[in-house]
């Protein structure tokens, strides 16, 4: 084949060269990695991570650090458990229990935790509050600030103000009721078959944060450290494994799991096959499309819409007027009566009627309205014919 | 970069693999890795894309509904065989088949590819792209690329009205008296005189020339030549409304391109524009013919098109260029600045022909006005496609939807033979015909003029 290439003629390659697509995507590849470097050093800087809320060993602002550290410094004894099967077993006689958070209790655990022979110190209220506190229970939500004690119970009055509220609490009866908020206490301490019971309705008093402020020191330390010891219940690092027979996906061999992996990997691939485009979509500017008629159907509709009868028959009358006059030889000057009069002569109706169809009242309903447009076709085709 | 079906399939053996491997977790990172080297190689090995060099040739002008071929010419300059597809890329309303061409091009040699077009639309159709995908020895993997090969090919009308050219050229040749049948020509100029032949009017024998000669001679008359007809296509908002039928398929016949105008709802027709376009092709062809001067103007709010001073011979198909690429503007016309630029443009009497639409408002605000501007200098032909559609509607009687729509249809009919009449009355011929009829119509408007010698 021997072909001269016409000039004007040739062909520019239009697909990005490495060179371009670098320099494209430069831009983007250090906006993202900026993000990421941003992501990983935020990480790095924030330490253990969010922390656990009273735990005695937490370091961070909602940790209870401090207040371990306080109350060993005043020869109380404190003990970490993490779970109930623990707190049973840590020591018995004089003792207080503290509970900040139960959340990763089972019901039955917390019943046991109720049942534990000694005093019961539960900050904030916990899911299962009336399995470990009979007849304490949260009555409404309401802000945590500084609280005046108000109230006769002496931990409270030495301690003078702290940050309490978190929920106010209903006590049963025979109980002191401290640092009111509406009307409703939010500590409440009582004494149950020789044990002290206090349930406040939020923890945060006790935590590194607010440990310094106000009189909240005093008060953690007037309730947690009454007795010799103390036993903390806190949130173990990892939530216990459930310990179950072997579930159905246990039971899948090795080989099948890999297998769905590879499958994955298929039908990523098989994407990639079908979704790759022979080249750009082309666009094109079309032409508006509107059919001429759309106008008349409009009004059509519009007609109909406000029953416009009387609109129509004019429309009507008027072309069959046009169209009839000059079959009959009149003038279009003629005066109605003179087209009523030749057009009755000619069709052989009568007078009355074709001037009622011609300039009569309107029709009255739509059934007229279709009467009358097939009595005027019935006198066009008369003319046409005689 | 591109994947073929073998890769899936590749990957699905795998699975077969894994199934059975006595690790699994290596085996699927084997598989993968696998994988992923065949890929490298296979693109490795393919033929590149960027060197490849391209050459079109073909058609450049097509009537719409017939068919362009467009050729081109892929040369491979590289060391590998280029193996794979080829997409050259048009607008969709060029109808390009096939859309997609198996390509094998052995390393330095050419190959040419033929793509038809079957454009359903007028206008200029620009190529896109062309874009390869050449795959590698393995198959499983292609590189893909595309490259710009600027070729256009311009859709002109397509003069359906031309099968009407002979009856109305015949009826000339009657008007000239040149027709065989021995009819005295009809026309005011005298053309020449001739022996008198049996079946000539008596009246128009020339008794002085007979005289002179032993013979009885006739005088022949022809109407007159060499008279200026301005056609001006009005392309505002009116001439965008779809009439009747479009002659020409304009979706549904390729495959693939069905759905043009969403789905197959209501076929919309062709647009007045269209219609007004054959019309003026059949006159002008016409009255070029009859020996007169045609020009030819397309105006909305401005100029779109001028053709002035074209020789017999060259001005159909600078018309049909010139309209190809027109389209219905959707602005109101400016009528005034319409009859300034005809104004300017037509020093000498002419018969203006003013292809619009019969819009009794846009008319009565627009055109009208400025109408006896016009005709005191010129011969007003105003020529209009109605709707059959509405003709349709007025017919509809029985039930109360129908009637209504029928007064509706009337109403504007009313408002049309209204104008109608005033634009008469203003000393302006008025053409007001069906799409199918409208070029015929106003050539026999044309022809009637002429006869009557109004020109």
């Amino acid at each position: 084949m021997s072909l001269a290439a016409a000039p004007g003629t040739g062909s520019t390659s239009t697909s990005p060269t490495a060179a371009t697509l670098w320099r494209g995507g430069r831009g983007v590849l250090l906006v993202a990695l900026v993000v990421v470097a941003g992501a990983v050093i935020g990480v790095l800087l924030s330490g253990s991570g969010g922390g656990r809320p009273l735990d005695p060993a937490d370091t961070s602002p909602s940790g209870g650090r401090a207040l371990a550290q306080l109350l060993r410094a005043h020869g109380v004894q404190v003990t970490r458990v993490t779970s109930v099967a623990e707190a049973e077993a840590a020591g018995s006689g004089d003792r207080t229990l503290l509970l900040s958070d139960t959340s990763f209790l089972s019901e039955e655990e917390a019943g046991r935790l109720g049942a534990i022979p000694a005093d019961l110190l539960v900050v904030g209220v916990q899911p299962y509050q009336e399995l470990i506190t009979p007849g304490v229970r949260a009555a409404k939500k309401v802000r945590a600030r500084s609280r005046e004690p108000r109230c006769e119970l002496r931990a409270a009055t030495m301690a003078g103000s702290a940050y309490l509220g978190g929920s106010s609490l209903t006590a049963p009866s025979g109980a002191t009721g401290c640092y009111p908020a509406d009307g409703r206490p939010t500590l409440v301490s009582y004494t149950d078959e020789g044990r002290t019971i206090t349930v406040t309705g939020d923890g945060q008093f006790m935590s590194n944060l607010r440990l310094a402020e106000d009189g909240n020191a005093a008060l953690a330390m007037n309730l947690a450290g009454t007795r010799p010891a103390l036993v903390w219940l806190a949130a173990p690092e990892t939530a216990p494994q459930a310990t179950g027979e072997q579930g159905l996906y246990d039971l899948i061999p090795g080989g099948v799991r890999w297998a769905v992996v590879q499958l994955a990997v298929v039908v990523l691939l098989l994407a990639l096959w079908r979704g790759r485009r022979l080249g750009p979509v082309v666009a094109e500017r079309l032409p508006v499309v509107v059919r001429a008629a759309e106008t008349v159907e409009g009004r059509g509709r519009l007609y109909r819409a406000r029953r416009a009868r009387d609109r129509a028959a004019v429309a009507l009358r008027t072309s069959f007027v046009d169209r009839v006059t000059p079959r009959l030889g009149l003038p279009s000057a003629a005066g109605p009566d003179a087209k009523v009069e030749a057009i009755a002569e000619r069709t052989g109706q009568a007078r009355f009627h074709v001037g009622a169809a011609l300039y009569g009242p309107p029709p009255a309903d739509e059934a007229g309205l279709v009467a009358l447009a097939a009595y005027l076709d019935m006198l066009e085709r008369q003319v046409k014919e005689s | 970069m591109a994947l073929t079906g073998r890769a899936a399939l590749l990957a699905l053996l795998g699975t077969l693999a894994v199934l059975f491997a006595p690790q699994p977790a290596p085996a699927v990172a084997g598989v993968a890795l696998l994988l992923l080297a065949l890929i490298a190689v296979d693109l490795l090995l393919a033929a590149g894309v960027r060197q490849l060099r391209f050459t079109r040739s073909g058609d450049r002008l097509v009537r719409l509904g017939e068919s362009a071929t467009v050729e081109l010419v892929v040369e491979n300059p590289g060391p590998r065989r280029a193996r794979g597809l080829l997409r050259d890329a048009w607008p969709p309303s060029a109808g390009t088949a096939p859309r997609r061409l198996p390509l094998d091009v052995p390393a330095g040699e050419r190959r040419r590819l033929t793509t038809t077009l079957t454009p359903t639309r007028r206008g200029d159709r620009e190529a896109v792209t062309v874009t390869v995908r050449t795959l590698g020895p393995l198959g499983i993997a292609a590189r893909q690329g595309s490259h710009r090969v600027p070729w256009s090919v311009r859709v002109l009308p397509p003069f359906l009205s031309r099968k009407h050219l002979p009856a109305k050229l015949s009826r000339l040749r009657e008007l000239e008296g040149q027709h065989p049948s021995m009819v005295r020509g009809q026309g005011t100029e005298f053309d020449s005189l001739r022996e008198y032949v049996a079946g000539d009017d008596v009246r128009s024998i020339d008794w002085r020339a007979t005289a002179r000669r032993n013979d009885v001679v006739v005088r022949t008359w022809r109407p007159e030549r060499d008279r200026r007809v301005l056609i001006v296509l009005d392309t505002g908002r009116t001439s965008a409304g779809r009439v009747g039928t479009a002659p020409v398929p304009l979706a549904g016949e390729m495959p693939g391109t069905g759905g043009l105008y969403g789905g197959a709802a209501v076929v919309p027709g062709w647009p007045r524009l269209d219609w007004s376009m054959d019309a003026a092709l059949l006159l002008a062809a016409l009255a070029a013919r009859a020996g007169d001067r045609v020009d030819f103007l397309a105006y909305d709010r401005a100029v779109r098109a001028w053709v002035s001073g074209a020789s017999r011979t060259e001005l159909l198909s600078s018309l049909v260029n010139t309209m190809a690429p027109l389209e219905a503007e959707l602005v109101e016309a400016d009528s005034a600045g319409m009859v300034a630029a005809i104004l300017a443009r037509a020093k000498r009497r002419s018969l203006v022909v003013v292809l619009t639409d019969l819009n009794a408002a846009s008319l009565e605000e627009g055109l009208l006005p400025m109408l006896p501007q016009l005709s005191s200098r010129h011969l007003v032909l105003l020529a209009a496609v109605s709707d059959p559609q509405v003709a349709a509607m007025a017919a509809g009687r029985g039930t109360p939807e129908l009637v209504y729509n029928a007064a509706a249809a009337e109403h504007q009919n009313a408002a049309r033979r209204r104008i109608t009449a005033r634009l008469r009355r203003q000393g302006v011929e008025v053409v007001d015909a069906a799409p199918e009829q409208i070029a015929p119509a106003l050539a026999d408007a044309y022809l009637a003029l002429k006869a009557a010698g109004r020109l």
